[in-house]
Formats: C-alpha cells, sequence, structure tokens
C-alpha cells in the first residue's frame, strides 16, 4: 500500500464544536436513520427466509466457495458438546486460528488465536489461554450464548487471516476489515474499519475501532470516526487515516456484487479481510449493517440509495453496477 | 403516497373508527344497564377512630363476603395516621383491611364498601372447604373463654333431653330452639359468654349465639360465630351475630337472635367467620368504630345485572372484584408496550430485551418499589460479582445462568426480610418479582460489558431502567386501568398508534446527536 496524500483532509479537523445538530441538518446531508433503513430498505429488501444466508456463517461461506469467492480455510466444524474436548485434535497442531460462532453478530464471541506456547494458546491481544478455558469458549457458543436467536449454535474452527502489510501503521493488536454496503447488488459505501487498543484488537466500531470511509472509485479511505465522533489520526498509533489506497479494490467491489448477488438480499453489509497471499476475503455478511459508515465517510447513505432506485436500469450487469458505483462516489 | 405507504395508515383510522363505535355503543348500552326487579344498590361504611399507643399498633377490619345474593363491586380505603393493605386469612378465608400505626397519636380509618343486593340472583361464591382438617374440627368443637363447652350450665342443659335425637339436624334445630325461646335478649350489660347466658337465662344476641355454638360443640357438632351485617338503611348499624353449624357437608346458618334458621334472609352479609367483632384491635385504646349503611341510586359503574348471556363475556366488569385488579394491570400491558415502542423507535434508546422494561415494571407494580428497588440494585451489584467469579469455574451456560437465578432467588427473600426487620415489611407480592428476568439482566449485562466494554453494557442497563421507570409510571395508572376493564375496545386505538409508530420512518430523537458530526463537515 501506498500513502498517497497527506493533505488537508489528514490534519485533525478544526470545527466548532456542537452537541446537537438539527434533522433538517440531517436530511440535507442525506444521513439515512435507523427507523427509515428498516422500514423502507431492510424490511422490503431482505426477504425474510434469506436471512440465514447471513446469519449462519458456515452458510454464507458454502454460498462464498460454490461462486469462487476466497474465504478463511475452515479447519473443523463443533457442533457437540463432546466435540469440545477433541477441538484441539481437530486443529491438527495448528497454533494460528480464529473461533467463532456460526450465528454471532458484530463480532461478539470471536477469539483469535496468534500462537501456540506449549498447551496454552496466546490470542492476538496478548492473553493466555488454556486448553480449558478455549472448552469453555467453545461451550459458551454451543450454548448459544452469542447467538442472535439465543437458540444452541456451532462453533467454527477457521484460519486467522494474515494482516495486510498496507496497514502496518493503522492497525493495533488484530487485522482490519473492510465494509462494503450493497444496495440492489451496487456497492453504495465502503469503510476500513481499524482495531485499536481501546477496542483490544477487534475491528468492531462498538468496541472502539476505528472507522473511516473508503472512496468507491478509488479505494483509497478518507475521514475516520471513532465512538460516533470523528477524528483524523489513528488513536494509537498517529499516524493518518487519510489517503491509504487499498490493494486489489476492484477485486475486493466485484467480489462483493457477486456474493450479493448470490444472497439474493437487497439491502446488505459484506465484510472482507485482506490477506496477503488471498486478496480480499469474506468474513461474513451481515442483513442489518450500521449506520456509522456514514460518519466514517462524512456523508449520508439517502441519496446514493436514491440514486440507485433512480438508475434500475443500470443494475443488469457488474459493469455497468461498477460504471454506477463510480458515479456514487462522488454524491456527498 | 403509494398503496404500501398509505395502508398501515388506512388501517390505523379504520382501527380508530371501530374503537370509537364500541366505545360509543357499550357507553350506550352501559347507561341503559337497569337493575333487576328488587336489586339494589348499598354503601356500607366503617368509621374507626381510636388513638394510637405505639408504633405497630394495628386494625383489621373485615370485609364483607360475597353470597349468592350479595356482590362487593367497589371498596375504598382512607386513613390518616395507619399504613393500610387488603389481605386474606388463611384460616377461614376472611378478607381484612390491616391497617398498621407507624407512630402513636390519633388515627382513623375509613372504609367503604358499594355492594350489590339481589334477592333472585345465585351469584356463584367462592366454595369454603368443608372438609376440615383435624385441626380446625378440634377448634370448631373446642372450648373458648366465652363458648365454655364443659361448663355446668352447658353440660346440665344438655342433659335436659335424655334421648338423643335420630338426626343431627333435628338436635341442631333443637338447640336452637332453645337459646331462641330459653335465654331472653337482654341489654348491654346482660351476659356475652355461654355459660353465663344459659344460667341467667337472658343474654346479649352475642351471648345467645354463643351458647348456641357452645351446646352444638358439646354435642361434638362443629360450630362456629359469624359476623356480619343486615344491610338496611340507617347512620349507626350494629353489626349481627349469628351461628353457622358444619351440617353434613355445608355450614347452615342460624340466627337465635332474629329468629332463622338454615337460611338467612338476602341481605344478610356476613364479614367475619370464627369471631364476634368485625374490628379486631391491637396496642389502640379509645376505639370508635361507626356502621353506616345506605342506599345509592341507580346501576353503579362496574356491575352486570343480567347474567348468562354469552355477549357478557365482553363484559369484564361482571368478573369478582379481586380479580380486576389483575386484569387492569394486564390490560394496561399493551400500554406499557407503547411506551418501549415510542422510547426505541422514536427516541432511539436503547434496551436488553424487546420487553424486559416492561416486565419489570410490572414486576416493580406488584411488588412496592422500595422491595423492587433494593432487590434490583443487590441482584445486579450481586450478580454480576457472581457473575465474574463463576467465569473462573468455567461452567456450561444452563447451569451458570441456574445458579445466578439461585443468587436472585436468595437476594429477593432477602430482600423481603431485609426489609421486615427495618419495620418496612412489604406485602406478599412483593416475592413476584421476575426472577428469570432478572437472571437475564445480569447474564445480559456480564456478556455486554465483556464483548462491548462497561461503557456499552451501562448504556443498556441505563436504558432498560429508564424505559422500564415510564412504564411503570404507566402501569399505576390507576384511572386509565378502570376505564379500560369497563371499555376494552380501547386497545384499538392503541393498536392504530402502535401501527402509526411502526410506519415512523423519521430520525431517531437522538439521531442528530449521533450524526452531530456529519451535519457540518464537507467530505
Amino acid at each position: 500500500m501506498q500513502r498517497l496524500r497527506t493533505d488537508s483532509s489528514a490534519k485533525p479537523a478544526r470545527r466548532r464544536w456542537r452537541f446537537w445538530a438539527w434533522p433538517s441538518e440531517l436530511r440535507r446531508r442525506g444521513i439515512l436513520g435507523m427507523n427509515r433503513r428498516n422500514a423502507a430498505y431492510i424490511l422490503p429488501r431482505n426477504p425474510r427466509h434469506h436471512f440465514p444466508r447471513v446469519d449462519d456463517k458456515l452458510l454464507t461461506k458454502r454460498i462464498c466457495q460454490a461462486r469462487g469467492i476466497p474465504v478463511p480455510e475452515t479447519y473443523a466444524v463443533i457442533e457437540r458438546q463432546g466435540d469440545v474436548r477433541r477441538f484441539a485434535a481437530l486443529l491438527d497442531g495448528r497454533g494460528e486460528f480464529v473461533i467463532k460462532p456460526t450465528g454471532g453478530s458484530g463480532g461478539r464471541g470471536i477469539l483469535v488465536i496468534g500462537q501456540r506456547d506449549g498447551q496454552d494458546l496466546l490470542t492476538v491481544g496478548g492473553e493466555r489461554l488454556s486448553p480449558a478455558d478455549v472448552q469453555y469458549h467453545l461451550a459458551s457458543i454451543l450454548a448459544g450464548l452469542y447467538s442472535l436467536s439465543g437458540h444452541s449454535d456451532r462453533a467454527i474452527l477457521e484460519q486467522r487471516i494474515v494482516r495486510h502489510e498496507a496497514f502496518a501503521e493503522v492497525a493495533v493488536g488484530g487485522t482490519p476489515d473492510l465494509r462494503v454496503i450493497l444496495y440492489r447488488g451496487a456497492p453504495v459505501m465502503a469503510m476500513v474499519r481499524l482495531p485499536t487498543a481501546a477496542s483490544r484488537g477487534r475491528a468492531n466500531l462498538h468496541q472502539g475501532a476505528v472507522g473511516a470511509g473508503v472512496h468507491l472509485r478509488r479505494g483509497e479511505t478518507f475521514g475516520g470516526v471513532c465512538h460516533n465522533r470523528v477524528l483524523a489520526a489513528h488513536p494509537d498509533t498517529g499516524q493518518p487515516i487519510a489517503g491509504l489506497r487499498i490493494p486489489d479494490w476492484d477485486r475486493l467491489l466485484l467480489a462483493a456484487m457477486n456474493l450479493g448477488d448470490a444472497l439474493e438480499m437487497g439491502y446488505i453489509g459484506v465484510d472482507f479481510v485482506l490477506d496477503e497471499a488471498l486478496g480480499p476475503v469474506v468474513l461474513e455478511a451481515n442483513a442489518r449493517p450500521g449506520l456509522a459508515i456514514q460518519i466514517a465517510n462524512r456523508s449520508g447513505l439517502l441519496r446514493r440509495l436514491e440514486m440507485v432506485d433512480a438508475h434500475a436500469d443500470a443494475l443488469a450487469t457488474h459493469e455497468s453496477r461498477l460504471e454506477l458505483t463510480a458515479r456514487l462516489a462522488e454524491v456527498r | 403516497m403509494n398503496v404500501r405507504g398509505a395502508t398501515p395508515r388506512v388501517v390505523a383510522v379504520l382501527l380508530v373508527l371501530s374503537g370509537a363505535v364500541c366505545v360509543g355503543l357499550r357507553f350506550q348500552a352501559r347507561r341503559d344497564v337497569r337493575l333487576g326487579r328488587g336489586d339494589s344498590v348499598w354503601r356500607l361504611t366503617y368509621r374507626i377512630e381510636c388513638d394510637v399507643d405505639k408504633a405497630g399498633a394495628n386494625l383489621r377490619a373485615a370485609f364483607p363476603w360475597d353470597t349468592p345474593h350479595s356482590r362487593v363491586f367497589r371498596e375504598d380505603f382512607r386513613s390518616s395516621g395507619l399504613t393500610i393493605g387488603p389481605r386474606r386469612l388463611a384460616s377461614t378465608g376472611t378478607r381484612e383491611v390491616l391497617a398498621v400505626a407507624q407512630e402513636p397519636g390519633h388515627a382513623d380509618l375509613t372504609v367503604r364498601f358499594d355492594l350489590h343486593l339481589s334477592p333472585t340472583a345465585n351469584w356463584s361464591v367462592q366454595a369454603e372447604p368443608t372438609a376440615l382438617s383435624v385441626d380446625t374440627r378440634a377448634r370448631y368443637l373446642g372450648s373458648e373463654p366465652a363458648v365454655q363447652t364443659t361448663g355446668s350450665a352447658v353440660i346440665e342443659t344438655l342433659k335436659r333431653w335424655p334421648a338423643a335425637p335420630a338426626t343431627q339436624a333435628e338436635l341442631v334445630q333443637r338447640l336452637f330452639e332453645y337459646c331462641q325461646t330459653q335465654i331472653g335478649a337482654g341489654w348491654e350489660d346482660a351476659p356475652s359468654d355461654a355459660e353465663s347466658a344459659l344460667r341467667e337465662g337472658v343474654a346479649t344476641a352475642s351471648g345467645r349465639a354463643r351458647a348456641m355454638v357452645a351446646l352444638c360443640r358439646a354435642s361434638k357438632v362443629p360450630a362456629r360465630l359469624v359476623t356480619g351485617f343486615e344491610i338496611r338503611e340507617g347512620d349507626e348499624v350494629p353489626p349481627q351475630v349469628w351461628v353457622e353449624v358444619l351440617t353434613g357437608a355445608r355450614w347452615l346458618p342460624y340466627d337465635p337472635t332474629n329468629g332463622f334458621a338454615e337460611k338467612l334472609p338476602y341481605n344478610f352479609v356476613p364479614a367475619r367467620r370464627d369471631a364476634a367483632q368485625v374490628l379486631l384491635t391491637s396496642d389502640v385504646s379509645a376505639v370508635e368504630a361507626v356502621y353506616s349503611i345506605v342506599r345509592l341510586p341507580g346501576a353503579p359503574e362496574g356491575m352486570a345485572v343480567n347474567g348468562g348471556h354469552v355477549l357478557d363475556i365482553l363484559d369484564l366488569t361482571r368478573l369478582p372484584l379481586e380479580m380486576h385488579e389483575v386484569l387492569s394491570l394486564i390490560l394496561l400491558m399493551p400500554l406499557g408496550a407503547v411506551v418501549t415502542c415510542i422510547f426505541r423507535t422514536i427516541i432511539g434508546v436503547k434496551t436488553s430485551g424487546t420487553f424486559t422494561p416492561t416486565l419489570l415494571a410490572l414486576s416493580f407494580v406488584f411488588a412496592d418499589w422500595r422491595t423492587g428497588l433494593l432487590v434490583f440494585v443487590a441482584v445486579i451489584a450481586l450478580g454480576f460479582t457472581t457473575r465474574k467469579v463463576l467465569d473462573w469455574l468455567k461452567l456450561l451456560m444452563l447451569p451458570r445462568l441456574s445458579i445466578v437465578l439461585t443468587l436472585v432467588v436468595c437476594c429477593i427473600v432477602f430482600a423481603v426480610s431485609a426489609l421486615d426487620y427495618l419495620r418496612l415489611t412489604p406485602g406478599s407480592h412483593a416475592v413476584l418479582l421476575p426472577m428469570v428476568i432478572l437472571t437475564m439482566i445480569v447474564e445480559r449485562f456480564y456478556v455486554t460489558s465483556q464483548e462491548d466494554g462497561l461503557r456499552v453494557a451501562i448504556q443498556l442497563l441505563a436504558g432498560t431502567v429508564l424505559v422500564g421507570f415510564f412504564c411503570y409510571l404507566v402501569l399505576r395508572w390507576e384511572s386509565v386501568a378502570r376505564l379500560l376493564l369497563a371499555y376494552p375496545e380501547g386497545h384499538f386505538f392503541t393498536v392504530a398508534v402502535l401501527i402509526l409508530i411502526g410506519r415512523y420512518t423519521g430520525y431517531q430523537l437522538l439521531e442528530p446527536w449521533r450524526f452531530r458530526d456529519v451535519a457540518d463537515m464537507e467530505p
């Protein structure tokens, strides 16, 4: 990754402090609110019976594999409490892997193991876990502690994606991920989520990760958000967040559109991580993607969504959608 | 506007219209309710004044019982210097109002009952179990200070009849006639205990009744005193005392004073069984109790006269008074849901669980708020600590949740005990706090604090408590509850409001705050 710009957008923004914005101001900026997202986009565009395709990560993975979209390699799936004790054998001695619930949301219940130290395992956050700790975590996953529905769940043991060199300076303690929002199959907004010390290496905005907008056509980062407030530099490294170019950007957009078509859902967020060898790898898809992406992009979603609706004829092929997406990138 | 957007509004408008029509029809119908032939409505008032000698002193006034001809449809208590609450005595089923004094001084208590009296009705009443336990049978056969079953006069009296009667009914009839004819009605200074009444041949009304009880018990027939009222107009109506004798499977009334056997007139309403006083007191002096009865005009609200029509199912007010409280609370639940919807959808407050705040509020209504608050704080604090400790034990989820549940239960029990120690004895409803919901709140709070940080967890908890508080205010709204009980179709309006909220796509009130940074920033 090259640093492209260190221009004004990288400087800390100097703005008058404000506690409140008027709804009319949000409307002017085309901010999409929670209620409108649910009532006007998720309800009519995401058929309820297709939700398992995104809520069950194993199913999402299978769909990706069928379409030739790279996903992290699955080492094992644990479905029964009886298998929990055998997790070490299932891993075949691997010291680097990820444990995740198939039905989790918002990164909950995900454990990233960075290396093995004798019997113990070390998480990327530096926490030491005994085999009993890992078994306990697996048992909690199976009992449904992290599942969206609260029902019993399965645990996936899968390949840990190594952080791409591109993010070395702006990701602390974990792997950043990229979120692309697709509306009717066209990418309408994107952001990169950078782990911080506060988020304990997780790329989850709730937990204090930094989000930065990504220019849809150029694949460059700009702006930044942390805990719903804008910021320009990474809180831990002090490096500017703007001006990073995402490698393989077009491939990533194509993979997102490809997955979007397979899922048959009109309004989704697709999460990627960048692997040094594989390029963009799909982590999961989300049928209720969050709204903070608008702060990261310093721009509202509403106009872009309306523009997609107005150009429904341009949604037929990936190429025509990419053209539309390039135009969407300039909508502010 | 497209069809999709218009339909919900049309449905909402239709619901409002149907609601208005139904409320109107029922209003009309209720106005047209006429009393059945001979039916009447009465107000029985207890006015009690006393001097409290020390804190903790109490007054216990018995409620009138429902009978096949009489039903209480409204009750109301007022007092100064006393904390009051209704309760039911397990032994006889008598309902009492218990008024406890917090400090010495003058105190008064006014209790008002509105009764519907009908000579023709045959309302079903909760039957008293007549299969007596050994203890109870022993009590109804035993001797008491004023009912001396082993007294010499009692034994002498029974010896008057050398031949035993063929049946128990004949025996009771013989004893009743004896008490009615051989014991004269005396002034207030006449004896009021069984022994003296039989010996002197003159007694007060309660003395004659006690004499009959003593004679029955000495003949091995279970019997007891009953105090009640004859419902008739009067500024100072003395309570009546009569006798109930267990004959076969039924308690039959005998009134030696007024000469009624086996059946009382329809306007006799019992208040307290197994005692000769309506009012029982402890640690008070200079008690003055006045009982007055007035006849009320017309048909009261909350009273259904005609019975048996299928459409009466729609009339909730015809149900026994004790069900009114619970039913009106249930009917308020949708309003609690509306509050939750407003907070979550229009304001944008996040809560843990969708209906957790409403259910929490409901439990606070059943328990009083002091108990509720104490238990809630204790459960969250202790639960969170325990949950942290439990994490070390690496338990499976269900057993772990069950341990937290056990802790929650202990918290509730000991909080009740602690409040009692502080002389703030909570009602028995206090234990109805939703243990499972509290357990889930503890678990969610812990998991959220681990996964998303303490900040988010506290935000969620605060949101839940805030919404719960407003739900509580709604659930405490008694006048609306009464209105909904009379007009349950009012929920047509509730559903209409929910539909409109369900179609609200504007910004949540907190979103301008959340997105404030984007508002004036150039990309």
